[in-house]
């Protein structure tokens, strides 16, 4: 029963995972061949603003990783519980993996729109590249120090920094210079938004949640299977000494 | 009558990696006697010992010390609370000595934490006891590992042997690394504070220790106790006599410590200096007139306040010393939640921010608007402070990820990113400085809230970083 249930939910997520990826390319595909074009007049680099229709559901998807990361933290950090430490695994993971998406994504638009790379004033840009950073180092981290209660305690911790003082910090700093775009690019009287950039941006996004929902489901079944090896082999030691 | 209890576990759960070392542990040491703690490698000797003084999370339970006044207080519990210890000697299985203190420093620090102030004749027949007083004021790392063990072992009975109230004494492994003449004198001491009234528990393996004992108490393979009195034969030695008592002040003496390693081995001066003077050279060399004055009083300014930036950012010297023989975790037990609170303090660049600044401000200031310079110059020292937060808040966050096992092997630098934020309101301050001259206002666009709001941002990390992981 119980092999059962782990097949079953590793088919699950390769199925998310692949039904997501398939979306992004999509996604990618009806940004040049459906979306419209932005008015040249507006803005500096028009063609560039199609890197959008992945930037955004990048930042969506991270902003959700790294949320599992903060709720993980406190459920280690407070209670120890053992799920809340394989959501501090996952939620990095996935942090790093969609933070990643954001903190390039970003840059390679910026550098054609603003003529630079990288804003220091700019809120959420810096604030996903310190979460990115996080979400690094507690992967980094996982990788090279032993599994113990002390070193979950620790990046636990981290965890916790990371959420406590990014956001605050970068409000305190940057909520009177912040530079960072909105969404919209061309209004529609009702939406607000262009009907046809709404439709590849909510592709997007959908596909992007489908990619994270199944990678989260294939990262936290590892992380079980590793921590039921990890039970084995301990048993093993004894057995063996 | 029942003798006192000097210091009690009770209901002790630990884990030492995902390991469960101490189950439902209940011990007490109390006055007058020798507790050996015995047991198989890996059994949990040391973390028992250790978590006594308080120094392992616990899961469930709690670490009750006795004060001079008789009043008993949780040292350390499973919901975090944490207490200093009162004073006590202790001398770890890795001997917690800095190879930069000399012997003479090292034992006059381990009994002026636990309020003593010996003169320095007390000091003298010690060491000679030890056969160390010819080596007095030889630093530490020239000892033999039989020398340096020796020492480590006095430091931890020195509290108890100069103190006519009853210690507390934790000695892990003291045998360890002796010869056969210290060995004897150990049990003689031993004996002899044991029959003052002191209480001493060890962690051994050796038959010579454990005979010495007044009670074993073995660490089972489950985790679990079990405990057996006997009657000791071992003589008591003689003792030199108590010195004067002082009001204890562990943060001072840890300040003293701390300053007397750096000025011996500055290698924390160094290790900040020498990046910010090259980053200040090679902007010097290969940023000119022209492309600073192409790019405004931003670059300027942050080109000005870079070079002291980045020697706040280094690593504190101080996790280095740390990490010699558990020299860190001696000081952890001692200072108790205050360590944290004092390294990272000490363990930042106090100094080097306002002279760094005033030097960029030297060399690079010359393309600065004529008009405004003077104004910088009396008022960039305000900048060069509120980098001292900076400092202090970056050795926060350094002594953070030196609690992981392998600290080493972890990236530090990716959570100073958050450091950045500062360096970016400091930046403005000083643009805003070069463009209209400083004022003192307090509206959001003043440089002076400016370099205001880059200090409590500072102090924010600060708090969270010192804060956070002790709680």
């Amino acid at each position: 029963m119980f092999g059962i249930v782990v097949i079953s939910r590793k088919h699950v997520g390769w199925a998310f995972t692949g039904l997501g990826s398939l979306g992004a390319i999509i996604t990618a595909i009806l940004s040049y061949t459906y979306a419209p074009g932005v008015d040249p007049e507006a803005w500096k680099a028009p063609e560039a603003y199609r890197i959008l229709f992945w930037h955004v559901p990048f930042a969506w998807t991270s902003f959700v990783a790294f949320t599992i990361l903060f709720i993980g933290s406190i459920a280690w950090y407070a209670r120890r519980k053992e799920w809340g430490w394989r959501l501090v695994a996952t939620g990095s993971d996935l942090g790093l993996l969609f933070g990643l998406g954001v903190v390039i994504s970003g840059p390679i638009w910026g550098a054609a729109e603003w003529g630079v790379p990288w804003d220091w004033g700019d809120l959420r840009l810096n604030t996903y590249a310190l979460l990115t950073g996080v979400a690094l180092f507690i992967v980094l981290s996982r990788r090279s120090q032993p599994d113990g209660i002390n070193t979950r305690d620790t990046l636990s911790t981290v965890g916790l920094f990371g959420f406590a003082l990014v956001p605050i910090t970068a409000l305190a700093t940057t909520l009177y210079r912040e530079r960072h775009p909105g969404v919209i690019i061309v209004r529609s009287e009702d939406s607000g938004l262009d009907p046809e950039i709404s439709r590849v941006l909510l592709i997007g996004v959908l596909s992007f949640s489908l990619l994270m929902i199944g990678l989260s489901i294939l990262t936290e079944l590892s992380y079980r299977l590793r921590a039921e090896l990890v039970e084995l082999q301990q048993r093993l030691d004894e057995v063996v000494h | 009558m029942e003798a006192a209890k000097l210091f009690s576990a009770s209901n002790l759960d630990v884990y030492r990696g995902n390991r469960l070392v101490l189950s439902n542990i209940e011990l007490s040491l109390n006055e007058g006697e020798v507790v050996a703690l015995v047991g198989p490698n890996g059994s949990g000797k040391t973390t028992l010992l250790e978590s006594c003084a308080g120094m392992h999370r616990m899961t469930s339970g709690k670490v009750e010390w006795r004060d001079d006044n008789g009043v008993v207080r949780i040292i350390r519990d499973f919901e975090g609370r944490r207490k200093r210890l009162p004073p006590m000697g202790l001398t770890l299985q890795m001997d917690g000595i800095c190879g930069d203190e000399t012997i003479e420093e090292r034992l006059s620090t381990a009994l002026s934490i636990s309020g003593r102030a010996p003169s320095s004749s007390d000091l003298n027949q010690m060491l000679s006891a030890w056969g160390l007083d010819h080596r007095a004021v030889d630093p530490t790392a020239q000892l033999s590992g039989g020398l340096r063990r020796r020492l480590a072992v006095l430091c931890g009975l020195s509290p108890a042997v100069m103190s006519a109230n009853p210690r507390a004494i934790l000695l892990d492994e003291p045998s360890e690394g002796l010869d056969e003449s210290a060995r004897g004198l150990l049990v003689n001491w031993m004996r002899a504070l044991a029959a003052q009234g002191h209480g001493i528990l060890i962690a051994t393996h050796d038959p010579e220790m454990i005979a010495a004992s007044d009670r074993i108490v073995s660490v089972l393979e489950d985790g679990t106790l079990s405990s057996e009195t006997q009657d000791c034969l071992a003589f008591a030695g003689e003792l030199p006599d108590p010195c004067p008592a002082i009001e204890p002040n562990p943060l001072a003496s840890h300040l003293r410590w701390a300053f007397r390693m750096e000025v011996r081995n500055p290698i924390d001066t160094i290790s900040r200096l020498l990046p910010a003077l090259i980053s200040l050279l090679l902007i010097h060399t290969f940023v000119g007139e022209k492309e600073i004055l192409a790019s405004g009083n931003d670059f300027l300014a942050a080109l000005i306040i870079a070079p002291a930036f980045i020697s706040v950012l280094v690593a504190p010297a101080l996790i280095k010393r740390y990490a010699e023989a558990d020299c860190g975790r001696w000081w952890s037990a001692l200072l108790g939640p205050m360590h944290r609170i004092s390294s990272s303090f000490i363990g930042a660049s106090l100094i080097l921010p306002l002279p760094l600044i005033y030097i960029s401000w030297l060399i690079l200031g010359d393309t600065a608007p004529a008009e405004t310079s003077q104004d910088v110059l009396e008022s960039i020292w305000i900048i060069g402070l509120s980098l001292i937060d900076v400092s202090i808040a970056a050795a926060a966050v350094h002594l953070l990820v030196s609690d992981l096992h392998r600290s080493n092997a972890a990236a530090a630098s990716l959570l100073l990113l958050i450091l950045v934020w500062p360096f970016i309101e400091l930046t403005d301050a000083l643009t805003i400085i070069l463009n209209d001259g400083m004022t003192f206002g307090l509206g959001m666009e003043e440089p002076f809230t400016m370099i205001l709001l880059a200090s409590l941002t500072s102090v924010l990390i600060w708090l969270v970083a010192v804060f956070l992981p002790d709680v």
